[in-house]
């Protein structure tokens, strides 16, 4: 697995497998469209309103990864849902942003690949100047909140579990590890544990790379 | 008397009225600590001493008064962090 690494010109470089790449893809591409899913659109929208970034959407949104991603500004869902109207579009439209920071960093050299390389064969080395660094680390991040959410890992339920002392509920990642690692192969949460802990990975080596 | 505890509740509004609002971070078992870290010390400009202290703050307490200010300013910050990943949310500084 290869880690980001900081030039002596201040950029940030990281070479990928083509497995990697097509993971990063993959997922930031799903996520952008799970991002336009249900934008001020909770009622009827009004152009006028959608043109200025205020919405109709005034109540968490349904999917619990988007409810992950653009969660309440205030404890009382009054305030909650008049602030979301004037900014979940806009939290919408910078998220994707980070997203497609990545997925267009990615995808224009995935193209010259067409067909002949092997998936586990190729690689793509890019670069990008250090002041990109928060897109890629907001990015990168959303993707783990989202992965998050389908291993069941810090979710509304954890939380109110977690208050109780309940002692069976996994929160730390040693513990959650250790559950994934006793798991099948075939168990395909396995795998999306395994991709999960991957991003985390790089996210800290990124940290690691602007820091060091 | 009556004037005087009159004036008295007077300033006592006033004070509650200057009283700032917050920005409240969450604790979040997905976010790596040193990225909490980081968004601190971008975001708000904090030193990595400070940020560092608000990160441990959020973990071992389950949440920390980033910043104060008027309630324009906190709903940036909130904005801003959730733009980033925080869970984050607004409040007046006396509802703890």
């Amino acid at each position: 697995m290869s880690t980001f690494k900081r030039s002596e010109d201040g950029s940030i470089s990281i070479t990928f497998t083509s497995q990697e790449a097509h993971v990063l893809i993959n997922l930031t591409e799903q996520l952008v469209e799970l991002l336009a899913e249900g934008d001020g659109q909770s009622h009827q929208v009004d152009p006028l309103l959608h043109l200025v970034g205020i919405s109709n959407a005034d109540s968490l949104p349904e999917d619990p990864v988007l409810r992950r991603l653009l969660p309440n500004a205030y404890a009382d869902e009054k305030s909650a849902g008049e602030f979301r109207r004037y900014t979940e579009h806009g939290l919408r439209e910078k998220k994707k942003a980070h997203a497609l920071t990545i997925y267009e960093a990615l995808l224009p050299q995935d193209e010259e690949w067409t067909g002949d390389t092997p998936l586990d064969k190729g690689f793509l080395t890019l670069t990008f100047p250090s002041d990109e660094s928060l897109e890629w680390l907001g990015g990168l991040n959303d993707l783990r909140l989202a992965l998050a959410v389908r291993l069941g890992i810090g979710t509304e339920q954890d939380r109110v579990k977690n208050a109780k002392n309940d002692e069976d509920v996994i929160t730390t990642s040693e513990s959650l590890h250790k559950k994934y690692e006793l798991m099948v192969d075939s168990d395909p949460m396995k795998a999306v544990y395994s991709v999960y802990s991957w991003i985390g990975w790089l996210q800290q080596s990124l940290l690691d790379a602007l820091t060091n | 008397m009556a004037l005087g505890t009159a004036i008295e509740s007077e300033v006592e509004l006033d004070l509650r009225a200057d009283r700032p609002w917050v920005c409240v971070v969450w604790d979040d078992p997905v976010n790596l600590m040193s990225y909490v870290t980081h968004v601190f010390m971008v975001l708000f400009g904090y030193s990595k001493e400070k940020a560092t202290e608000l990160m441990l703050k959020v973990h071992n307490e389950g949440r920390a008064t980033v910043t104060s200010g008027t309630r324009e300013e906190m709903e940036r910050d909130v904005q801003r962090l959730h733009e980033y990943g925080l869970w984050a949310t607004v409040q007046k500084d006396d509802e703890f």
